[in-house]
């Protein structure tokens, strides 16, 4: 079995100069969560779509102890659908497919949505937590409005993860220098039956915020922040489970949580 | 001894700066396995150089390397400024032959030019290891020193030779007892502004076209702190700053932005930098004190060279560095190399490093140039004679009519005396100043 980390190696700048690209640090949990989750004798593969720089942080993968790297050759341009068609087919009867959560030039993040449908396998994505046991794995996603999930995942999956979730090992000088001479498995990109024509840059949706109160500048910053007014102080009480719910929801009322 | 054989690489160079970069280069191309090590995440990513780069050496290293070098502007003025408050005096040269190969000197952005050599001792066969800090050396039961240690997990690395080439505060050096007790009077600190503008404007300020560029080099205008200021132009930006003696600074409790901004509203260079647009501002520490702060060059299976070695020139019209660095790093890697094929690494048989630095201009210059550095940063040089020699100046080119032409001779000694110059030390540091250009 194998257990593979898909990387996106970026250029995050207009120049096109190389010696700034790299991989996002939600990646860089991917391809942590990789090495922490192989069992013994499993191979563990990183994945990169794209030109040949691309192989600058394959190599920095295989420092890490990875025990092969492949790269496909693919525009970095190409969507996020053909990248997962591409992943997909060097990748297929992996065990376990990790990838960043987000890519440093914040793409659409869909490509391991595609790619749990193009190995047929199932995915968890947008992790926040990942717990590994002996044979399953406890895993914690992030739903709108401040909901988790908590999930069991025990077999082949496509799992994303954010950036906060693991920090990279640093890999020694010994794999540093054997990754210098690491053999790059090359293999071209496949098109994709849905391709994207139009892809928009990440624009975060506007939200309408309410006008600060307050007459004068300094009343609306003090509105904003709060500053100046009178903290609500906490109180102990020792009442019957009732009296205490009551009490409860009568603050809750009296601070406006409730309606 | 050790089997060399059994060592990760018979060469192990420290830093891919300049110097670091020529002897990974040398080292390589005489067939030796050479680990060269750079602590940033690229060669020159922690570089905040502003200045002319004289690459001539590099002609035996990389044969007509101005066809792909990273080069901003090819000096073609050069010039020299005596600033008091309000006047400057400048003495400006220009010859058109030194933008055409093989060139004489070229600003650069030292993060693409160190990164372009170190891809030259890469191609030699060097292999280049990246975000990697050395914190120490390993020694054998004798001290000799027999490796590195790094900031990586399993980051001890053996080799036949160290080549220390980590820079202004080389660590390697001290700790292999090379320097002697480090004193802050030997050193600057070296601040400098990117200042953005838009090519055209840079060319018609400066009177220059196309990769032309100008060098200006600055005394007075430090506000009293003992030092020097600068100007380069790059492409589309413009780099100016001063070096500050570092005594001179912590005594006087002056910031070095505020001498920057006073140096950028003087008369003589605010024109020059007006709408500009500060991009950077940086600052590094400089071994300025030349030859009577060097350590020594050579020990039991190491070698130190570059700044590290304390190879930097400030000689007033001399300001040079960089190629010092390259030749030292050069001649550190084949001294190195041929070391390793005697299979003798000792003290004595890494010798020949300081016999070709003897033999070059690199100990050569700093040995006729000895005293210099001490001329050029004392308080005369620097306070009384650029308010004397302006004075001079605005005197003889201001026109008092009706009142007759003063004799040249009479405003000399009635200025010499307004800047409190005595005649005996004008003498003896004409002297000295003599002894050394001359």
């Amino acid at each position: 079995m194998t257990v593979v980390a898909c990387l996106k190696w970026v250029i995050p700048r207009v120049d096109d100069d190389d010696r700034f690209a790299g991989i996002s640090a939600a990646d860089q949990s991917a391809l942590e969560f990789a090495l922490l989750s192989a069992r013994p004798g499993e191979d563990v593969v990183a994945v990169s779509a794209g030109p040949l720089g691309a192989e600058r942080a394959l190599r920095d993968a295989v420092a890490c102890g990875l025990s092969r790297a492949i790269r496909i050759d693919l525009d970095p341009r190409a969507s996020s659908s053909a990248v997962a068609s591409s992943i997909a087919s060097a990748v297929a009867g992996a065990r376990l497919v990790w990838c960043g959560d987000y890519s440093l030039d914040r793409g659409t993040g869909s490509m391991p949505g595609f790619l749990a449908a193009r190995l047929g396998i199932g995915q968890a994505l947008g992790l926040i937590d990942v717990t590994i046991g002996d044979d399953s794995m406890s895993v914690v996603r992030r739903l709108d409005g401040a909901r988790r999930e908590i999930m069991r995942v025990t077999g082949p999956a496509v799992l994303s993860v954010e950036g906060s979730t693991a920090r990279l090992r640093r890999a020694s000088l010994r794999g540093v220098l054997a990754a210098d001479n690491a053999i790059i498995d090359v293999i071209a990109g496949m098109s994709s039956p849905i391709d994207a024509v139009d892809e928009k840059p990440y624009r975060p949706r506007a939200r309408a915020l309410a006008a600060p109160s307050g007459t004068s500048a300094l009343d609306r910053v003090r509105s904003l922040t709060d500053a100046g007014t009178a903290t609500q102080r906490s109180e102990t009480v020792v009442l019957d489970p009732p009296e205490a719910a009551a009490r409860i929801v009568g603050a809750l009322r009296d601070w406006g949580y409730l309606g | 001894m050790n089997r060399p054989d059994a060592n990760d690489a018979d060469v192990i160079v420290v830093g891919a700066g300049p110097a670091g970069s020529c002897a990974a280069i040398a080292a390589a191309r005489a067939g030796r396995r050479v680990i060269l090590i750079e602590r940033g995440p690229f060669p020159g990513s922690k570089n905040m150089y502003g200045g002319v780069v004289y690459p001539r050496i590099l002609d035996e290293l990389v044969p007509r390397w101005w066809e792909t070098a990273p080069v901003q502007r090819w000096v073609v003025r050069r010039s020299t400024m005596i600033l008091s408050e309000t006047g400057a005096l400048s003495v400006d040269y220009r010859s058109n032959a030194w933008g055409q190969p093989p060139y004489n000197g070229a600003t650069a952005y030292r993060p693409d030019f160190d990164e372009w050599l170190s891809r030259q001792a890469v191609a030699a066969g060097a292999q280049l290891v990246t975000s990697t800090t050395v914190t120490g050396l390993l020694r054998d039961a004798s001290g000799r020193v027999v490796g590195v240690r790094t900031d990586r997990p399993d980051g001890d690395l053996t080799a036949s030779v160290v080549i220390a080439c980590d820079g202004v505060n080389s660590f390697l050096a001290k700790e292999a007892g090379l320097y002697s007790a480090t004193d802050p009077s030997n050193f600057t600190l070296g601040v400098k502004e990117t200042l953005a503008l838009p090519k055209h404007v840079i060319d018609e300020r400066f009177g220059v076209r196309d990769d032309q560029g100008v060098d200006i080099e600055i005394l007075g205008g430090t506000s009293g702190v003992n030092g020097g200021g600068f100007v380069y132009t790059n492409l589309d930006t413009i780099a100016l700053g001063v070096v500050l003696k570092l005594p001179k600074l912590a005594a006087q409790k002056k910031r070095p932005e505020e001498i920057i901004a006073t140096l950028k509203a003087h008369p003589a260079i605010a024109p020059l930098i007006e709408g500009a647009e500060v991009k950077e501002y940086s600052a590094h520490v400089i071994p300025e004190a030349g030859y009577s702060m060097m350590p020594t060059m050579v020990t039991d299976g190491m070698v130190v060279a570059g700044d590290a070695a304390a190879l930097c020139l400030a000689a007033g019209i001399w300001l040079e560095g960089v190629n010092f660095a390259m030749a030292s790093g050069m001649c550190a890697g084949e001294a190195a190399a041929a070391a390793v094929a005697r299979n003798d690494v000792s003290a004595k048989g890494l010798a020949p490093y300081t016999d070709k630095l003897n033999a070059t201009f690199v100990l050569r210059d700093h040995k006729k140039l000895r005293k210099v550095p001490g001329l050029v940063l004392s308080d005369r040089v620097q306070q009384r004679y650029p308010a004397f020699v302006t004075s001079v100046v605005e005197r003889v080119f201001r026109v008092d009519n009706p009142q007759p032409k003063p004799g040249l001779r009479r405003i000399v000694r009635q200025e010499r005396k307004r800047a409190g110059i005595k005649l005996s030390e004008l003498i003896r540091d004409g002297w000295t100043g003599l002894r050394g250009f001359g």
